[in-house]
Protein backbone atom coordinates (compact mmCIF):
# COMPACT_ATOMS: atom_id res chain seq x y z
CA UNK A 1 0.00 0.00 0.00
CA UNK A 2 3.23 2.44 0.75
CA UNK A 3 4.43 1.85 -3.06
CA UNK A 4 2.30 4.43 -4.96
CA UNK A 5 2.38 2.97 -7.99
CA UNK A 6 1.44 6.27 -9.92
CA UNK A 7 4.66 8.15 -8.77
CA UNK A 8 6.19 9.03 -11.36
CA UNK A 9 10.13 9.46 -11.84
CA UNK A 10 10.86 12.58 -10.35
CA UNK A 11 8.47 12.17 -8.06
CA UNK A 12 5.85 14.85 -9.98
CA UNK A 13 3.01 14.69 -10.35
CA UNK A 14 -0.18 14.62 -13.55
CA UNK A 15 -2.53 17.76 -12.24
CA UNK A 16 -5.46 18.77 -13.40
CA UNK A 17 -7.24 21.86 -12.74
CA UNK A 18 -11.27 22.03 -13.52
CA UNK A 19 -12.03 25.49 -14.57
CA UNK A 20 -15.26 26.82 -13.58
CA UNK A 21 -17.40 29.98 -14.42
CA UNK A 22 -16.19 31.30 -10.82
CA UNK A 23 -13.35 32.81 -10.14
CA UNK A 24 -12.63 30.66 -7.56
CA UNK A 25 -11.22 28.47 -9.98
CA UNK A 26 -8.51 30.65 -11.43
CA UNK A 27 -8.01 31.50 -7.64
CA UNK A 28 -7.19 27.80 -7.18
CA UNK A 29 -4.92 27.73 -10.12
CA UNK A 30 -2.98 30.44 -8.62
CA UNK A 31 -2.21 28.89 -5.42
CA UNK A 32 -1.68 25.94 -7.00
CA UNK A 33 0.90 27.95 -9.35
CA UNK A 34 2.33 29.63 -6.41
CA UNK A 35 2.46 26.72 -3.61
CA UNK A 36 2.76 23.77 -5.97
CA UNK A 37 4.47 24.50 -8.96
CA UNK A 38 7.91 22.30 -7.95
CA UNK A 39 5.38 19.40 -7.86
CA UNK A 40 3.42 19.74 -10.90
CA UNK A 41 4.83 17.79 -14.08
CA UNK A 42 4.59 19.30 -17.36
CA UNK A 43 2.16 19.70 -18.81
CA UNK A 44 -0.22 21.00 -16.09
CA UNK A 45 -3.99 20.28 -17.50
CA UNK A 46 -6.75 22.69 -17.40
CA UNK A 47 -10.37 21.18 -18.04
CA UNK A 48 -13.59 23.41 -18.51
CA UNK A 49 -17.09 21.63 -18.90
CA UNK A 50 -19.85 23.27 -20.57
CA UNK A 51 -23.34 21.62 -19.33
CA UNK A 52 -25.99 21.08 -21.36
CA UNK A 53 -28.94 21.85 -18.13
CA UNK A 54 -29.61 25.30 -19.43
CA UNK A 55 -31.76 24.39 -23.00
CA UNK A 56 -34.23 22.27 -20.23
CA UNK A 57 -35.18 25.84 -19.03
CA UNK A 58 -35.17 27.29 -22.71
CA UNK A 59 -37.43 24.64 -23.85
CA UNK A 60 -39.84 25.27 -21.14
CA UNK A 61 -39.76 28.96 -21.88
CA UNK A 62 -40.47 28.14 -25.35
CA UNK A 63 -43.79 26.22 -24.50
CA UNK A 64 -42.30 23.21 -26.50
CA UNK A 65 -39.31 22.71 -28.58
CA UNK A 66 -37.13 26.64 -28.94
CA UNK A 67 -36.33 27.92 -32.06
CA UNK A 68 -32.56 26.71 -33.30
CA UNK A 69 -31.09 29.85 -33.50
CA UNK A 70 -31.72 30.84 -29.65
CA UNK A 71 -30.14 27.26 -28.58
CA UNK A 72 -27.23 27.77 -31.45
CA UNK A 73 -26.65 31.65 -30.03
CA UNK A 74 -26.85 30.13 -26.78
CA UNK A 75 -24.59 27.24 -27.61
CA UNK A 76 -22.02 30.03 -28.90
CA UNK A 77 -22.44 32.63 -25.75
CA UNK A 78 -21.72 28.98 -23.66
CA UNK A 79 -18.70 28.06 -25.56
CA UNK A 80 -17.52 31.89 -26.09
CA UNK A 81 -18.08 31.86 -22.03
CA UNK A 82 -15.55 28.90 -21.64
CA UNK A 83 -12.78 29.57 -23.65
CA UNK A 84 -12.67 33.27 -22.06
CA UNK A 85 -12.11 31.29 -18.82
CA UNK A 86 -9.46 29.29 -20.30
CA UNK A 87 -7.94 32.25 -21.96
CA UNK A 88 -7.59 33.45 -18.62
CA UNK A 89 -6.36 30.27 -17.13
CA UNK A 90 -3.23 30.12 -19.65
CA UNK A 91 -2.28 33.89 -19.05
CA UNK A 92 -2.34 32.74 -15.32
CA UNK A 93 -0.46 29.87 -16.30
CA UNK A 94 1.87 31.14 -19.03
CA UNK A 95 2.70 34.08 -15.95
CA UNK A 96 3.93 31.31 -13.90
CA UNK A 97 6.03 29.74 -16.77
CA UNK A 98 3.93 26.57 -16.95
CA UNK A 99 3.43 24.47 -19.75
CA UNK A 100 -0.57 24.12 -20.47
CA UNK A 101 -2.79 21.83 -22.34
CA UNK A 102 -6.54 22.81 -22.22
CA UNK A 103 -9.53 19.92 -22.93
CA UNK A 104 -12.95 21.56 -23.51
CA UNK A 105 -16.16 18.81 -22.98
CA UNK A 106 -19.43 19.24 -22.63
CA UNK A 107 -21.80 17.52 -20.41
CA UNK A 108 -23.05 17.51 -16.96
CA UNK A 109 -19.56 19.07 -14.96
CA UNK A 110 -19.10 17.16 -12.23
CA UNK A 111 -19.19 13.91 -13.82
CA UNK A 112 -17.15 14.79 -16.97
CA UNK A 113 -14.20 15.84 -14.40
CA UNK A 114 -14.03 12.71 -12.88
CA UNK A 115 -14.09 10.27 -15.80
CA UNK A 116 -11.44 12.27 -17.33
CA UNK A 117 -9.45 12.66 -14.62
CA UNK A 118 -10.00 8.95 -15.05
CA UNK A 119 -8.91 8.27 -18.25
CA UNK A 120 -5.81 10.46 -18.34
CA UNK A 121 -4.40 9.16 -15.28
CA UNK A 122 -4.83 12.52 -13.21
CA UNK A 123 -2.89 12.56 -9.92
CA UNK A 124 -4.05 15.21 -7.89
CA UNK A 125 -7.14 17.35 -9.36
CA UNK A 126 -7.39 20.80 -8.39
CA UNK A 127 -11.08 22.84 -7.67
CA UNK A 128 -11.68 25.79 -6.46
CA UNK A 129 -14.93 26.11 -4.01
CA UNK A 130 -16.96 29.21 -3.79
CA UNK A 131 -18.41 28.85 -0.80
CA UNK A 132 -20.04 32.36 -0.52
CA UNK A 133 -23.32 34.05 1.21
CA UNK A 134 -25.73 32.90 3.87
CA UNK A 135 -25.64 29.30 2.71
CA UNK A 136 -21.34 29.13 3.28
CA UNK A 137 -21.28 26.91 5.91
CA UNK A 138 -23.68 24.46 3.75
CA UNK A 139 -23.06 24.74 0.48
CA UNK A 140 -19.76 23.19 -0.94
CA UNK A 141 -20.39 24.29 -4.94
CA UNK A 142 -21.95 21.19 -5.93
CA UNK A 143 -18.75 20.13 -8.43
CA UNK A 144 -16.42 19.99 -6.17
CA UNK A 145 -18.29 18.62 -3.52
CA UNK A 146 -19.38 15.53 -5.87
CA UNK A 147 -15.88 15.52 -7.12
CA UNK A 148 -14.41 15.25 -3.45
CA UNK A 149 -16.50 11.95 -3.13
CA UNK A 150 -15.98 10.54 -6.46
CA UNK A 151 -12.93 11.14 -7.98
CA UNK A 152 -10.76 8.14 -7.51
CA UNK A 153 -7.27 10.48 -7.29
CA UNK A 154 -6.18 12.92 -4.34
CA UNK A 155 -8.59 16.20 -4.62
CA UNK A 156 -7.47 19.53 -3.28
CA UNK A 157 -9.79 21.72 -2.79
CA UNK A 158 -8.83 25.34 -2.72
CA UNK A 159 -10.90 27.92 -0.63
CA UNK A 160 -11.57 31.77 -1.94
CA UNK A 161 -11.50 33.45 1.01
CA UNK A 162 -14.61 35.62 1.21
CA UNK A 163 -13.21 37.85 3.59
CA UNK A 164 -15.24 36.91 6.09
CA UNK A 165 -14.60 34.78 8.98
CA UNK A 166 -16.54 32.92 11.45
CA UNK B 1 18.44 10.33 9.77
CA UNK B 2 16.21 12.81 11.43
CA UNK B 3 14.23 12.92 14.34
CA UNK B 4 11.16 14.97 15.02
CA UNK B 5 12.07 17.76 16.58
CA UNK B 6 9.72 19.18 18.53
CA UNK B 7 6.53 17.66 20.58
CA UNK B 8 3.86 20.20 20.67
CA UNK B 9 0.95 18.47 22.97
CA UNK B 10 -2.29 20.50 22.84
CA UNK B 11 -3.91 18.56 25.19
CA UNK B 12 -7.35 19.25 27.55
CA UNK B 13 -10.69 20.81 25.99
CA UNK B 14 -10.39 21.52 22.48
CA UNK B 15 -7.53 23.47 21.48
CA UNK B 16 -8.11 27.27 23.39
CA UNK B 17 -6.52 30.17 22.68
CA UNK B 18 -3.95 29.49 25.51
CA UNK B 19 -3.05 26.34 23.41
CA UNK B 20 0.86 26.29 22.82
CA UNK B 21 1.87 27.38 19.10
CA UNK B 22 3.77 24.87 17.13
CA UNK B 23 6.25 27.55 15.81
CA UNK B 24 7.54 30.42 18.09
CA UNK B 25 9.03 31.65 15.17
CA UNK B 26 7.14 32.94 11.71
CA UNK B 27 8.57 31.06 9.52
CA UNK B 28 7.76 31.70 5.86
CA UNK B 29 7.98 28.08 4.76
CA UNK B 30 5.05 26.21 3.15
CA UNK B 31 3.40 24.81 6.33
CA UNK B 32 1.78 21.00 5.69
CA UNK B 33 -0.04 19.63 8.27
CA UNK B 34 -1.21 16.27 7.95
CA UNK B 35 -4.29 14.80 10.02
CA UNK B 36 -3.38 11.21 11.14
CA UNK B 37 -5.99 8.94 13.03
CA UNK B 38 -5.80 5.20 13.06
CA UNK B 39 -6.43 3.72 9.49
CA UNK B 40 -4.60 3.14 6.71
CA UNK B 41 -6.06 5.60 4.93
CA UNK B 42 -4.19 8.20 6.93
CA UNK B 43 -1.18 6.77 6.89
CA UNK B 44 -1.25 6.43 3.20
CA UNK B 45 -2.09 10.11 2.93
CA UNK B 46 0.77 11.17 5.25
CA UNK B 47 3.36 8.83 3.09
CA UNK B 48 1.61 10.67 -0.26
CA UNK B 49 2.31 14.23 1.43
CA UNK B 50 5.54 13.22 1.89
CA UNK B 51 6.29 12.25 -1.51
CA UNK B 52 4.73 14.58 -3.32
CA UNK B 53 5.19 18.23 -1.73
CA UNK B 54 8.31 17.55 0.43
CA UNK B 55 9.81 15.50 -2.16
CA UNK B 56 9.93 18.44 -4.31
CA UNK B 57 10.20 21.51 -2.36
CA UNK B 58 12.10 20.22 0.82
CA UNK B 59 13.33 23.47 1.44
CA UNK B 60 10.65 25.32 2.92
CA UNK B 61 8.44 22.93 3.94
CA UNK B 62 7.43 22.23 7.30
CA UNK B 63 5.66 19.37 8.05
CA UNK B 64 3.41 19.08 11.21
CA UNK B 65 1.43 15.75 11.96
CA UNK B 66 -1.82 16.57 13.98
CA UNK B 67 -3.81 13.58 15.99
CA UNK B 68 -7.03 14.25 17.30
CA UNK B 69 -8.56 12.11 20.23
CA UNK B 70 -12.06 12.05 20.78
CA UNK B 71 -13.13 13.60 23.72
CA UNK B 72 -13.27 11.62 26.79
CA UNK B 73 -16.29 11.41 28.86
CA UNK B 74 -15.59 12.82 31.97
CA UNK B 75 -18.67 11.30 33.54
CA UNK B 76 -20.75 7.98 32.16
CA UNK B 77 -23.66 7.79 33.60
CA UNK B 78 -25.59 4.22 33.19
CA UNK B 79 -29.09 4.20 33.20
CA UNK B 80 -29.87 1.29 35.78
CA UNK B 81 -33.62 1.03 36.12
CA UNK B 82 -34.50 4.45 35.55
CA UNK B 83 -31.55 5.53 38.28
CA UNK B 84 -28.25 6.75 37.14
CA UNK B 85 -25.67 5.74 37.96
CA UNK B 86 -21.75 7.82 37.65
CA UNK B 87 -19.60 4.62 36.71
CA UNK B 88 -16.86 4.20 38.63
CA UNK B 89 -13.78 6.45 38.37
CA UNK B 90 -11.01 2.83 37.45
CA UNK B 91 -13.10 2.32 34.49
CA UNK B 92 -13.08 5.67 33.37
CA UNK B 93 -9.27 6.23 33.81
CA UNK B 94 -9.01 3.10 32.36
CA UNK B 95 -10.48 4.29 29.49
CA UNK B 96 -8.84 7.39 29.37
CA UNK B 97 -5.91 5.67 29.54
CA UNK B 98 -7.19 3.89 26.33
CA UNK B 99 -7.26 6.82 24.55
CA UNK B 100 -3.91 8.35 25.40
CA UNK B 101 -2.23 4.69 24.46
CA UNK B 102 -3.86 4.91 21.18
CA UNK B 103 -2.90 8.44 20.56
CA UNK B 104 0.51 7.28 21.40
CA UNK B 105 0.02 4.52 18.93
CA UNK B 106 -0.95 6.53 16.09
CA UNK B 107 1.11 9.42 16.54
CA UNK B 108 4.61 7.22 16.98
CA UNK B 109 3.00 4.87 13.83
CA UNK B 110 3.29 8.24 11.86
CA UNK B 111 6.45 9.68 13.03
CA UNK B 112 8.25 6.39 11.77
CA UNK B 113 6.92 6.91 8.24
CA UNK B 114 8.46 10.80 8.76
CA UNK B 115 11.46 9.14 9.98
CA UNK B 116 11.54 6.35 6.85
CA UNK B 117 11.43 9.39 4.55
CA UNK B 118 13.86 11.06 6.25
CA UNK B 119 11.42 13.90 7.25
CA UNK B 120 11.66 16.36 10.07
CA UNK B 121 8.37 16.40 11.45
CA UNK B 122 6.11 18.41 14.40
CA UNK B 123 3.65 16.45 16.05
CA UNK B 124 0.47 17.79 17.37
CA UNK B 125 -2.30 16.43 19.56
CA UNK B 126 -5.96 17.85 20.33
CA UNK B 127 -8.93 16.86 22.16
CA UNK B 128 -12.13 16.84 21.02
CA UNK B 129 -14.43 16.60 18.04
CA UNK B 130 -12.45 15.70 15.47
CA UNK B 131 -13.79 18.02 12.66
CA UNK B 132 -13.86 20.92 14.70
CA UNK B 133 -10.63 20.48 16.25
CA UNK B 134 -8.89 19.46 12.96
CA UNK B 135 -9.87 23.07 11.65
CA UNK B 136 -8.51 24.63 14.28
CA UNK B 137 -5.52 23.25 15.24
CA UNK B 138 -4.49 23.79 11.39
CA UNK B 139 -5.93 27.50 12.16
CA UNK B 140 -3.70 27.61 15.46
CA UNK B 141 -0.90 25.82 13.88
CA UNK B 142 -1.39 28.68 10.46
CA UNK B 143 -1.62 26.11 8.01
CA UNK B 144 -0.60 26.65 4.23
CA UNK B 145 -1.92 22.98 3.53
CA UNK B 146 -4.12 20.69 5.48
CA UNK B 147 -3.91 16.71 4.57
CA UNK B 148 -6.47 14.20 5.30
CA UNK B 149 -6.99 10.54 4.09
CA UNK B 150 -10.98 10.69 2.45
CA UNK B 151 -12.35 7.95 5.18
CA UNK B 152 -12.12 6.89 8.16
CA UNK B 153 -10.88 9.84 10.18
CA UNK B 154 -12.10 8.86 13.32
CA UNK B 155 -13.33 5.65 15.22
CA UNK B 156 -16.36 5.74 13.83
CA UNK B 157 -15.15 4.54 10.36
CA UNK B 158 -18.55 2.86 8.90
CA UNK B 159 -20.56 5.35 9.71
CA UNK B 160 -19.11 8.17 7.90
CA UNK B 161 -17.49 7.89 4.58
CA UNK B 162 -15.46 10.76 4.42
CA UNK B 163 -17.82 13.40 6.54
CA UNK B 164 -14.88 14.60 8.41
CA UNK B 165 -12.63 15.65 5.27
CA UNK B 166 -15.99 16.64 3.49
CA UNK B 167 -16.53 19.05 7.01
CA UNK B 168 -12.74 20.21 6.20
CA UNK B 169 -12.84 21.03 2.55
CA UNK B 170 -16.31 23.13 3.48
CA UNK B 171 -14.43 24.70 7.01
CA UNK B 172 -10.81 24.82 7.12
CA UNK B 173 -9.89 27.60 6.38
CA UNK B 174 -7.14 26.78 4.40
CA UNK B 175 -6.78 24.32 0.85
CA UNK B 176 -7.53 20.76 2.00
CA UNK B 177 -5.91 17.83 -0.17
CA UNK B 178 -7.84 14.67 -0.11
CA UNK B 179 -6.04 11.62 -0.36
CA UNK B 180 -8.09 8.49 -1.56
CA UNK B 181 -6.46 5.16 -1.40
CA UNK B 182 -4.90 4.15 -4.04
CA UNK B 183 -6.93 2.50 -6.53
CA UNK B 184 -7.47 -1.37 -6.41
CA UNK B 185 -7.57 -1.15 -3.12
CA UNK B 186 -10.98 -1.96 -1.09
CA UNK B 187 -11.86 0.16 2.10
Amino acid sequence: MEEAKERTGTGKKRVMVAIEEHECSHYALEWTLLNLKPTISSPLLLITVQPFSPFTYVAAASYSSPPQELIQSMQEHQKQAALALLEKAKEICAKHGVDVETITEMGEPKEVICQVAEQRNIELLVMGSHARGAVERFFLGSVSNYCVHHAKCPVLVVKQDSGKKN
Amino acid sequence: MEEVTATVVMEGAVVGPEGAEATTAEKKGFKVVVAVDDSENSHYALSWAIDYILANRREDCQLVVLHVQHFVETTFMYPVAGHAVYAPTLSMDAVRKAHEENSKRVISRAVDICKSKHVDALTAVADGDPKDAICEAAEKLHADLLVVGSRGLGMIKRAFLGSVSDYLAHHAKCPVLIVKPPKGSHK
